[in-house]
């Protein structure tokens, strides 16, 4: 099916939304509380739209297009709406991308960027809150929250794990962890998911931020959790050939097995590959010590050793423990090298453990 | 994996993860799904909380999942087969099967039907401690809401009788016609990245890659054929029966990536074995306990740093990038694998495509893959053809080996009782932010902050009974050995029970466990056997 | 600590409800009530785990409504109403009158632990203001002098009986017939004056035929949009498996308005009779009352009430042997006057925080936990009985077309006789300010629908008539009926404050332009009204009002852009002095 937006063809399949079809063709509709993993709600109104034959405006991302929709989302009103939205959103809290974790990272910023608003036109004055430092893997400011909602049902429906909540009411209103405790001390489980739909600055991951690198320096590659069976697919974020920081892959998330979603382990623990610990050389047992060795002596050695006890003891005095933490290619090499090479069967690995 | 390969011809996951949602019924047996498979058990909350999909949790621990569950078995550690055998005594009792779907799709019913009679609810309830009503509510709830799945992980496996359980879980899903079904299936959860990967790409002694025999002429014929050499035809000996065998049978051990020095029962018993090889070899990104003791020490690199596919516990293949270049004298693991081999005069290939070209040639599940097809999303196996779309849930239609087999089953204790010396259920296991021998997580930061170290689980009441408060220092003792640790206060284990995770080198929950295996499967007992707790006087700490 | 006689209590209560998480309002009020006036930590946890739902959640549910508290309060907790009908009567001198008698501010409890003094919204006894709530008793047309007997006698720990003489008249003889007759309230009084006769008739026709004559009175809803009742009702989505839920809004929480609260505290079966038939028309099995929680010795009224019609068999299960199983449950808010507004009561209904959800859907469609829904005003149920015992005709001799049948209306502020009036619509205002005893001094403005409409200068509203057409023609809207009369004495950026005071207050903060903007109005009006504030202010207070229409998720942005920018508009002189 077509609709048209400002006068644009647009191609749409039955069950999008407006605003699904308008970013599938390229055209910018903010949305700050609208994520495809959380789904619409309704509350920052920044995406609102003018349909023909309909009255008033239209929040796009609960809007299912119809063939042949006229859209318009460059009318006055509409961008009347777009200004006020960010410039209420800019006059409360403390919103300062010049010290932000989520500078170049912001879809508050992205919009005020898009509408040329560098200021809003008037401030209401409060007192910074402290930033929540408590949580090992997470910094919550509640200054730059602009109480779109997106970690509370991301937490509460997405990984359900309960924790955040919208509490209180009005201007008042804010997002806590249990009964407002902090989220060092609530039954935060750290799984990440709300940073992951923060559309802005008010949950950022502090290793990245005490390491002073900010998301838009980072290069991101999809690899394959290391931990558990799920085989969450991660973007691993690098600067300079380190871990800087990890997050869900988002690319076709609702298809992929972890369907966005990360746990502690795949969401903090990937450090250790940076690790001073990690080997960095060939290691060969002299006088009962291991010492440093280059790889031909280290490979030789192996070679003679394995070689001799095969001619001794015959290819069954040799045995393989394959791994299940590395890849299908290196199973594959080592059962071949075992069974072609050794010409033993005496290969396990610790699926039993 | 030996209990689904009899009975259904495959040992895998048969159904796939996100079909929690075509569910209506949930059982969950011996997995911690929210601390050891915490997206899954994410998943399965949000089928319970948002598509009301029911759920039934069997777990003698009041784990995270009980606050969800429609209903809560607790039996006691190691009566799993009584519980579950007593649940299809129940339907059967009541006419609940799926009668058409045995007649159809199964054999053996008569002789299993006699093993489950034994099963009474007042007699599944003296084995287990669950009481007999709620016995009959869970039975009558799986057998009447709708396609069921079972789920389980190590908690059934590792037992002296993990075959037994398995066959269960089985069991149970056959009478209820709940295999090759979606939203159905036998799933048990893989506790590794490459646990499914491992065993497909032959990492076992009995079989090549794709579970073809070794004792198979016809795939002895096929590898020997491809990789040009003549190859064994008689099966290996698994990790477990290698240890003993060190210094015996065994002289020399490659390891790639493991650390039985932490991961396996008994581990005065692994050391020691271990020292009588004359060649140990250890490729790692660690200088692990297993490590230490190595001959050779060849550093491999890490998952960020290679290409190449792992398949998760859904069986679906996945690849995975290099993040990062490896730095210092390290080398890609399937280098160092291919330099090895050239010293046998074998040119293995370089690159993980050319490798996982000949897993294609070799395996017909993994045939039809291709990095390019598998780069955004991966494709669960079977997946014979280039055009065939992967497949989500096993045994449509037809079992693997034709018809599945009913086994009957019979209840055995756990190869290890409480007495009056060792009074009290140990029970092992992961905690939520650590993985298995912690030679990653806690190397990382944030996890190594979160749980600094190792601990047991111990219900208020027996604290009280021996004077212990939350954070005591005690000791816990079998039969094979004992390690101090603190002392975690919570009701989340039953009175008489302990738990353990295993994470912890220095408090070792392995030096206390039982290396009595399961006669078939030879997994150990990790999830129950004897132990005594006592709290460590102030006086003897201080003296350290 | 809750003990075990609480948690069975709760238990209870939570079995009246298809979901359990329903009980979650009343077990804080449970709570609230026999665990020393406040929900604490330990409390919370506890409820949390019994109910079923996540602390967070709960926590999230707690703050959200103004009646829980988290810490304890007095022994007398004494809550008056400031907001506007409650300001014109000089409910600002009682407050201070309060804090020099207590020796504490507004907020604060008393050292020997007896009072707590509390500012709160209105309380819906605009007619008898200014009104001081304690505990769960409503004290009315307060003076000093009343004040300081009511401190005297709670001092000696008595709660005193202390009579309101209230102004009311009925045209019309329909919603107010019983409101002067002795025990009222009791099922015999009602039955002796007619009452279930419309039920008797109604179960002896179809439930379509129910419909059909309703809608051919073309009734129009009683709780401030007035969209046809009948036509509602034919949205129900039919077929769904599900069952059908009939609530009644009884969340009367417009400032200005205090009409249902006269039928619900005089003539609580002409309600109960009004809900049934309603329940029987659209084939629901269970009907609400979602009643304001400041209102639960209402809720008492009503569940006594209840009692009786159910003994009498006007309700439970086959009522009157007609096969026609119906039963009304009273569900206590808890201080939110946006959940007045339908999605937002069926979601504090559902145990949550009253937030609006996004429509479509419509709760005819998916409502109550998830379940085809109608909600229907108080008023508007009260009229179902005449309409169906006597035929929609005779409800259309009251009123003129398209504006049929009789209407209460609430008169406040600087009248003589401020009361309750039931006239037909279409009755000049004129009339109805005749009826109320006149104005007091000189008429400078009248607000006609309770707070959210347009104000009305003295002027314009020469000549109105009480209709909804009339009002909409000049530039405002009946609403809910609630007449506010203001005379020259009034301030009227002192008003607007005060009014935006309330929906920044009440704003349930979801959606920016509603929390922000009523928190950024606020701001500039109070700046504005202290003498700081500039011409610009003024502008921006015009700019944000005009920005804000249209473009909120639920009517709330409305009901204060629309309001304020009249009140600067129409007396911006009166700003502008004001400014420098």
């Amino acid at each position: 099916m077509h609709l048209t937006i400002d006068g644009r063809v647009v191609e749409a399949v039955p069950g999008q939304t407006v605003l699904e079809a308008a970013r599938a063709a390229g055209i910018y509709i903010p949305a700050l509380c609208y994520h495809p993993k959380t789904g619409k709600a309704g509350r920052c109104r920044a995406c609102v739209v003018e349909v023909e034959g309909l009255r008033g405006l239209k929040e796009s991302c609960a809007l299912l297009v119809k063939d042949g929709m006229v859209v318009r989302t460059d009318t006055p009103k509409v961008l009347q709406t777009r200004r006020m939205i960010v410039e209420l959103l800019l006059s409360e809290g403390h919103h300062n991308c010049i010290s932000c974790q989520s500078n170049a990272d912001c879809e508050l910023q992205e919009m005020a960027y898009h509408l040329g608003i560098e200021r809003p036109s008037y401030l209401v004055e409060s007192l910074p809150t402290p930033k929540d430092m408590s949580s090992g893997g997470i910094v919550r400011d509640s200054d730059k929250c602009i109480q779109c909602g997106r970690c509370v049902v991301a937490c509460q429906h997405g990984v359900v794990n309960q924790v955040l909540s919208f509490a209180y009411r009005g201007s008042h209103a804010q997002v806590v962890c249990d009964d407002d405790q902090p989220m060092g001390e609530s039954t935060c489980v750290q799984c990440g998911e709300c940073v992951q739909v923060c559309p802005v600055g008010a949950l950022v991951l502090k290793q990245p931020l005490e390491n002073k690198i900010r998301p838009h320096e980072t290069t991101a590659t999809k690899v394959t959790c290391p931990y558990c069976g799920v085989g969450c697919q991660i973007d691993l974020h690098t600067k300079d050939n380190r871990y800087a920081f990890a997050m869900a892959h988002e690319g076709q998330w609702d298809r992929q097995p972890n369907k966005g979603m990360l746990c502690v382990k795949g969401r903090f623990g990937l450090d250790y590959i940076d690790s001073p610990d990690r080997l960095r050389s060939p290691l060969v047992r002299k006088k009962g010590k291991l010492e440093k060795a280059s790889w031909d002596e280290a490979l030789d050695v192996v070679a003679k050793g394995l070689k001799a006890i095969q001619e001794k003891h015959g290819p069954d005095a040799v045995g393989f423990f394959t791994s299940a933490k590395v890849s299908n290619e290196e199973n594959y090499a080592l059962q071949r090298f075992g069974r072609a090479l050794i010409g033993t069967n005496n290969i396990d690995h610790c699926a039993r453990l | 994996m030996a209990g689904l390969a009899t009975t259904l011809g495959s040992g895998a996951m048969t159904n796939s993860m996100e079909e929690v949602f075509k569910s209506k019924v949930l059982l969950v047996i011996g997995s911690n799904t929210t601390w050891n498979h915490p997206v899954f058990g994410s998943l399965l909350k949000r089928a319970v909380k948002q598509n009301g999909v029911k759920l039934i949790v069997c777990d003698p621990r009041r784990i995270d999942l009980v606050d969800f569950a429609d209903i809560w078995l607790r039996h006691r550690n190691g009566s799993d087969v009584a519980l579950l055998s007593g649940l299809q005594h129940i339907i059967l009792r009541d006419n609940l099967e799926a009668a058409d779907y045995i007649r159809e799709r199964t054999e053996g019913f008569q002789d299993y039907k006699k093993s489950i009679d034994f099963f009474t609810p007042e007699r599944v309830q003296k084995l287990s401690g669950v009481p007999v009503e709620d016995l009959e509510a869970a039975a009558r709830l799986y057998a009447t809401a709708g396609v069921g799945a079972l789920y389980y992980c190590m908690g059934i496996t590792q037992h002296s009788h993990g075959v037994d359980n398995v066959k269960s879980c089985v069991n149970l899903q056959l009478i209820t016609g709940n295999i090759g079904v979606e939203g159905g299936g036998v799933n048990p959860l893989r506790g590794q990245n490459n646990v499914q990967g491992a065993c497909d790409m032959g990492g076992l002694p009995n079989v090549f890659t794709g579970y073809q025999p070794v004792t198979n002429p016809a795939a002895v014929e096929k590898f020997s054929k491809y990789w040009n050499v003549p190859l064994s035809d008689r099966v290996g000996l698994t990790l477990t029966q290698m240890i003993p065998e060190c210094g015996k049978k065994i002289h020399a051990i490659y390891i790639l990536g493991e650390n039985p020095m932490v991961s396996d029962p008994n581990l005065h018993h692994v050391e020691e074995s271990l020292r009588k090889l004359d060649l140990l070899v250890v490729q790692d990104i660690f200088l692990t306990e297993t490590a230490k003791m190595a001959h050779v020490v060849l550093p491999g690199v890490s998952f960020a740093e290679k290409l190449g596919t792992f398949t998760n516990t859904e069986r679906r293949v996945q690849l995975s990038n290099p993040a990062i270049r490896p730095t210092g004298n390290v080398r890609q693991d399937y280098e160092i694998i291919a330099d090895l081999a050239l010293r046998f005069g074998q040119e293995f290939p370089r690159a993980p495509e050319s490798l996982f070209q000949e897993i294609r040639d070799l395996t017909p599940s993994y045939a039809g893959l291709t990095y390019e097809r598998i780069r955004e999303v991966g494709i669960p196996w079977p997946c014979p053809t280039e055009d065939h779309p992967g497949t989500r849930f096993l045994h449509a239609g037809k079992f693997a080996r034709g018809l599945a087999l009913l086994t009957p089953v019979t209840y055995s204790p756990p190869a290890e009782e409480t007495d009056e010396e060792y009074d009290l259920v140990l029970s092992t296991g992961r905690i939520l932010e650590h993985f298995h021998t912690g030679s990653m997580t806690r190397r990382s930061q944030i996890l190594d902050a979160a749980v600094k170290n190792g601990h047991v689980e111990l219900h208020p009441e027996d604290a009280k009974k021996r004077g212990i408060s939350d954070g005591d220092m005690v000791t816990v003792a079998t039969r094979r050995g004992r390690i101090e640790t603190s002392a975690m206060l919570t009701d989340r284990v039953d009175r008489g029970s302990i738990f353990i995770p295993f994470h912890f080198a220095e408090a070792a929950a392995n030096m206390l466990t039982n290396d009595a295996l399961d006669p078939i499967a030879k997994i150990p007992e990790f999830k129950v056997c004897a132990a005594r707790l006592e709290r460590i006087a102030v006086a003897a700490l201080e003296q350290k | 600590m809750i003990t075990k006689l609480i948690e069975k209590k709760i238990e209870k209560i939570a079995a009246r409800y298809p979901d359990r998480r329903s009980a979650l309002l009343p077990a804080f009020h449970l709570v609230q009530r026999e665990s020393g006036g406040f929900v604490g930590h330990d409390h919370l946890i506890a409820i949390a785990k019994i109910i079923g739902v996540p602390v967070s959640e709960a926590y999230g549910v707690q703050t959200y409504y103004t009646m829980f508290r988290r810490e304890p309060v007095g022994k007398y907790h004494l809550q008056v109403d400031t907001n506007i009908p409650a300001m014109l009567a000089g409910a600002e001198e009682i407050v201070t009158h309060l804090e020099q008698a207590l020796g504490i501010q507004v907020g604060q409890t008393t050292p020997d632990k007896k009072f707590t003094l509390s500012t709160v919204e209105c309380l819906a006894s605009c007619g008898t203001c200014p009104v001081i709530q304690v505990n769960d008793r409503y004290y009315e047309s307060m003076t000093k002098e009343r004040t300081d007997a009511l401190l005297a006698s709670l001092r000696r720990d008595k709660m005193p009986d202390m009579p309101v003489e209230t102004h009311f008249h009925t045209e019309c003889n329909v919603l107010l017939a019983r409101r002067g007759l002795p025990n009222a309230t009791d099922i015999d009084v009602y039955l002796e004056t007619g009452g279930f006769q419309g039920l008797e008739r109604a179960l002896q026709m179809s439930p379509a035929e129910v419909i059909a004559e309703v809608k051919a009175s073309n009734i129009r809803g009683r709780g401030g949009a007035g969209f046809p009742a009948g036509v509602k009702w034919g949205f129900l989505a039919k077929d769904t498996g599900k069952p059908i839920y009939l609530v009644c809004n009884a969340d009367e929480g417009e400032p200005g308005t205090f009409k249902d609260r006269q039928i619900m505290q005089y003539d609580p079966h002409l309600l109960i009779e009004g809900i049934v038939i309603s329940g029987y028309a659209i084939e629901a099995s269970l009907g609400f009352i979602y009643i304001r929680g400041e209102f639960a010795w209402i809720a008492n009224i009503l569940e006594r009430a209840l009692e009786q019609a159910r003994n009498k068999g006007f309700l439970g299960k086959n009522i009157l042997g007609s096969g026609f199983d119906f039963d009304i449950v009273v569900h206590l808010g808890a201080g939110a006057y946006v959940c007045g507004e339908e999605t937002a009561l069926i979601e504090s209904l559902e145990g949550k925080r009253g937030n609006p959800r996004l429509k479509p859907p419509f709760p005819a469609v998916i409502g109550l936990y998830g379940s085809p829904t109608i909600v229907n005003n108080v008023e508007t149920l009260a009229s179902i009985p005449f309409i169906v015992e006597r035929g929609a005709k005779a409800f259309m001799e009251f009123g003129e077309a398209n504006n049929f049948g009789p209407k209460i209306f609430g008169i406040s502020g600087h009248v003589n006789r401020p009361g309750v009036y039931e006239y037909p619509l279409g009755t000049p205002l004129a009339t109805l300010l005749d009826a109320a005893g006149g104005v007091v001094g000189q008429l400078k403005a009248v607000i006609v629908g309770g707070l959210s409409v347009p104000i009305l200068t003295a002027q314009e509203a020469e000549g109105l008539v009480m209709s909804y057409d009339d009002c909409l023609k000049k530039g405002t809207m009946l609403g809910s009926g609630g007449i506010m009369v203001l005379n020259e004495t009034a301030s009227i950026p002192k008003v607007a404050l005060r009014a935006i005071r309330f929906y920044a207050h009440e704003s349930c903060g979801q959606c920016t332009p509603c929390r922000q903007g009523s928190r950024t109005i606020s701001e500039l009006l109070a700046g504005i009204v202290a003498g700081r504030g500039t011409r610009k202010d003024i502008d921006l207070v015009l700019k944000l009002c005009d920005s804000i229409k249209g473009t909120t998720l639920c009517p709330t942005g409305e009901a204060f852009a629309v309001p304020i920018e009249a009140m600067v508009t129409k007396f911006r002189s009166e700003f502008e002095s004001l400014v420098s």
